[in-house]
């Protein structure tokens, strides 16, 4: 159970005149927990989706434990990696025990039934999400973000080294927000595995990940060198504290912004035209 | 996933060796028949059939008919085996025939396809023109050991059809118009045998050929052919006055129309014409009478 | 805790469920316009064909069709199944892509062209009627395909442009054709049960009793490909494969359904509903639930198209539309807490 991604000279675009992820490469070794962000329409789900094989790069290549992705059968490949997406609610009614069942398919005989390591693996993944009291519920009758801890206790039972995430809490309050990210960060810790979560807020990101992908898309200008960065203008890399600075936040989506601290914790507020507190003093 | 496909594979082997083997069974089984000239129980599915074999003096050996067939009167009193469109299979072999008489149409065929299976005798006979309603009667008086009264019978109808042949030579054909469906307007064509019978009854089908049997025409072309005289084949057999009377009033549309005109719309029952059986002649001499009336009449009342 | 299929509780349900086939087949042995008595039929065929009435009927003419049926009645609940999961359409049916106006169109083919020639023991119209129905849905997923790469979309879309251009050249020939081809196409159309040699029956069995195997086979992907492209993609399940080897069997059982018996409606549309209503999406039990149940149902309309106007019979297509209606609309009332997507 390794966990590592290669990412190396990453490009793609739907066409030669729309490049979309333009020469990216970083590593994500066993065990972290990468943050991608960035500005919408920067390309984080279109690199996620690269990562996980679903698009082929136009240039470059994506490795998983030493082996290129496409190299893997889908079976073997979803061994190694579970994606969990938005939420959504599938078009015919199962049950949350089903669907998290359905994780196992990468493990099954052909005929599809599962044995017993099958049904433990669910039933732990049920009960580390806190969803075994709605096993047998549609998982459609589910407030939203019950239906996302339902699609995370998927991606643990299938028991994968890797786990993808894009913008796992964007439709979620901040309740359940903080609710799946403690579960994330759990898994990390007590599984080991290697996470990469499309992160729609940097507060999140800045709270929870050890390290943080900050894409900035568009075209590429000066180079810039700002603590840590790759040289290369649209993305930056490394660890969450010493990229996730108010210049680079301010350079990357566009916007002023304050940043505040309490204790270890630090934050980000946009600066807008309406904002209460103009002064500088707490930058 | 691959050691799965021996199952179903399996499963189609063993159809594809059954379906050989029964087939291989099905043609060495002798036809289990009775003597092929045993005609003791015969049903007959269509209402022409049904004439023909009790013109060939054969009432007490059919069993059962179609229920449309209902010439001559006894026929009507005789068990029903569904309507020429649908027969009904259990009926039939509930009847116990040794020879089942149907007409060259799919429905039947597929009814006669399975008798045969079960080991029937069934005969199928093409009727669409007049001579092979000829060659069909003698076809019946073959299988039913009637032969000599089917020679008679054929000879009695080409007789006449011969006579009627002639006679079309000293008589100016009248343009006729035989309408099948009024809505859509639709009428027989120059390649149908109702075209036969208006020929030889002193008529001229007032359309010309056309790609279709029974082709729809426009309004146009309705007028264009100037017909003098037009035949409607009534719906049932009941109240034929007040068909008639409705007849004319939809004819009214078109008054430069000849037979409007001259009020010659006629509505006919279609038993005698449209049936193609032993009333072959009776349908002509129906049409020349209207066609005709003064001439025929004399000619007729002559005979 | 977490209770999902297992193999033994579904052994047990389609146990249960074929012998409710097999029941149903039984009594409608029974039933048809001519009264007959087992007993009587016991006594053998008799040396002369026709001598026992009763056997012959209950044999000869009964249990082919009834088998027959219930064939029927598998293959296009199945192939509901299976349509209905790879296009993620609850309203999906087996004729969907094509399959329909393809059928059609070779059926007024062999109707006009007056062949009468049998390949394999199936007359004209099925042969032209399964070479009619395979073509065109070849046709559509190759429209498909090359316009958007096999999405969903345009697999609809393919199928109702190829369904409506095929319905305009059948309702052209239908113009020209004499009356009674004209009828003898419109009750094919309507969906019939004959009686069929045999040899056909073992061999059209064989077809689509393996086919429905092979689905079974893979049902637990059809649940996966429900839950989209990229989901299904990500658990490990080669979607385009599974998509066109499912369909593929599915089309060919159908087409050989369409061939023996003309285009039957609703019975793959209603029966994977309702089973789905009462037992659940999971399509491994979905599956040969619905063939059996399927089978059912089309032997009891059959059953019911041959005694409701005697002499004569509708065609099973008219009960199967009348029946279904309003049984799935119950089915939908009691069930409906189940469903959400109706709330």
């Amino acid at each position: 159970m390794n966990g590592i991604i290669e990412a190396r000279n990453l490009s793609f675009g739907y066409s030669p005149q729309a490049q979309i992820l333009d020469n990216i490469t970083f590593d994500v070794q066993p065990g972290a927990f990468l943050s991608i962000a960035g500005p919408n329409g920067a390309g984080k789900t279109t690199l996620l989706n690269l990562l996980c094989g679903l698009l082929t790069p136009t240039a470059g290549s994506v490795h998983v434990d030493g082996r290129a992705v496409d190299s893997y059968s889908a079976r073997k490949l979803a061994q190694k990696i579970a994606v969990v997406r938005q939420e959504y609610i599938p078009v015919f009614d199962f049950t949350v025990a089903e669907v998290v069942s359905m994780a196992r398919t990468p493990y099954m005989a052909p005929f599809g039934f599962e044995s017993r390591t099958d049904r433990d693996a669910v039933d732990e993944a049920l009960a580390a999400t806190d969803s075994a009291r709605f096993a047998r519920r549609p998982i459609a009758n589910l407030s939203g973000g019950e239906r996302q801890r339902v699609f995370i206790a998927r991606a643990l039972a299938q028991n994968t080294p890797i786990m993808l995430l894009d913008e796992p809490t964007s439709f979620l309050d901040i309740k359940h927000q903080a609710k799946i990210y403690d579960l994330l960060k759990k898994t990390q810790l007590e599984k080991g595995k290697t996470i990469v979560a499309v992160t729609h807020d940097i507060n999140l990101a800045a709270q929870y990940c050890d390290q943080i992908f900050l894409l900035r898309g568009g075209q590429p200008t000066a180079q810039n060198t700002a603590g840590g960065g790759q040289p290369s203008d649209n993305y930056y890399i490394g660890k969450t504290s010493e990229i996730l600075s108010v210049e680079l936040i301010e350079k990357v989506f566009g916007v002023k912004v304050f940043a505040g601290r309490i204790g270890q914790e630090r934050f980000f507020l946009p600066w807008g035209e309406f904002s209460k507190d103009k002064s500088q003093d707490n930058h | 996933m691959s050691k799965l496909w021996p199952v179903p594979l399996a499963i189609l082997l063993c159809a594809g060796a059954g379906f050989l083997l029964h087939g291989a069974w099905q043609a060495r089984r002798p036809n289990e028949t009775a003597s092929p000239t045993q005609a003791d129980r015969i049903v007959s599915l269509a209402p022409n059939l049904t004439e023909i074999l009790f013109a060939l003096g054969l009432e007490q050996n059919v069993v059962a008919v179609s229920s449309d067939s209902d010439y001559p009167p006894v026929a009507a009193a005789k068990a029903k085996v569904g309507t020429f469109w649908q027969p009904n299979i259990e009926a039939i072999i509930a009847s116990k025939p040794d020879l089942v008489m149907t007409l060259w149409f799919q429905q039947q065929e597929a009814v006669a396809e399975s008798l045969r299976r079960l080991g029937y005798r069934v005969v199928t006979l093409r009727i669409q023109t007049i001579p092979e309603l000829l060659s069909a009667i003698q076809q019946i008086g073959a299988a039913t050991e009637t032969a000599d009264r089917a020679d008679e019978l054929v000879k009695s109808i080409s007789n006449r059809i011969d006579h009627w042949r002639s006679a079309q030579h000293t008589i100016d054909p009248v343009k006729v118009l035989w309408v099948v469906q009024t809505e859509p307007l639709r009428v027989a064509g120059r390649n149908t045998f109702i075209n036969e019978l208006l020929e030889l009854a002193g008529g001229e089908n007032a359309i010309g050929p056309t790609l279709q049997q029974y082709p729809p025409i426009s309004s146009e072309e309705l007028l264009a052919c100037r017909a003098e005289v037009i035949f409607q084949s009534a719906m049932n057999n009941q109240d034929i006055s007040a068909q008639q009377k409705a007849a004319k009033a939809f004819w009214s549309k078109w008054p430069s129309l000849p037979a409007v005109q001259n009020d010659r719309i006629y509505v006919v029952e279609p038993d005698t014409v449209l049936r193609l059986g032993t009333r072959l002649c009776q349908g002509i001499e129906l049409i020349a009478r209207h066609l005709h009336a003064d001439a025929w009449g004399q000619a007729a009342n002559a005979k | 805790m977490a209770d999902t299929l297992t193999a033994r509780n579904l052994a047990k349900k389609v146990i249960v469920c074929l012998l409710v086939l097999l029941i149903a087949m039984g009594l409608c042995t029974l039933i048809g316009t001519q009264p007959i008595s087992l007993q009587k039929v016991f006594a053998g065929p008799g040396e002369l064909p026709g001598e026992n009435v009763d056997y012959q009927i209950l044999v000869g003419v009964r249990l082919p069709r009834i088998i027959l049926a219930a064939l029927v009645g598998a293959a296009l609940a199945s192939s509901g199944v299976v349509l209905q999961a790879i296009l993620r359409n609850p309203l999906a049916d087996p004729y969907i892509l094509g399959i329909s106006s393809g059928a059609g169109l070779g059926a007024i083919i062999a109707v006009l062209s007056g062949i009468s020639w049998k390949l394999l023991g199936g007359s004209p119209i099925s042969v032209f009627a399964f070479v009619g129905a395979l073509g065109t849905v070849w046709l559509v997923w190759f429209i498909g395909r090359t316009a958007a790469g096999s999405q969903v979309t345009a697999l609809l879309l393919a199928g109702v442009v190829v369904n409506a251009f095929f319905s305009a050249v059948i309702m052209f020939l239908t113009s020209i054709a004499r009356s009674d081809q004209v009828l003898t196409t419109i009750l094919w159309l309507m969906g019939n049960i004959t009686e069929k040699a045999m040899s056909v029956l073992w061999l059209s069995a064989g077809c689509i009793v393996a086919g429905i195997t092979a689905l079974f086979a893979v049902s637990h992907r059809l649940n996966i490909l429900t839950l989209g492209e990229e989901e299904a993609k990500g658990l490990g399940v080669n979607t385009a494969r599974t998509k066109l080897v499912t369909f593929s069997i599915a089309a060919f059982i159908t087409a050989i359904a369409v061939s023996l018996s003309g285009l039957i409606g609703f019975v793959g549309l209603i029966i994977p509903h309702g089973v789905r209503l009462v037992l659940g999406p999971d399509h491994r039990q979905l599956l040969p639930i619905s063939a059996i149940i399927g089978g059912v149902f089309l032997v009891a309309a059959d059953t019911i198209a041959r005694i409701v106007v005697p002499p004569a019979q509708l065609p099973v297509g008219v009960i199967t539309a009348i029946a279904g209606g309003p049984f799935f609309l119950v089915l939908l009332a009691k069930y409906s807490r189940k469903v959400s997507w109706l709330r």
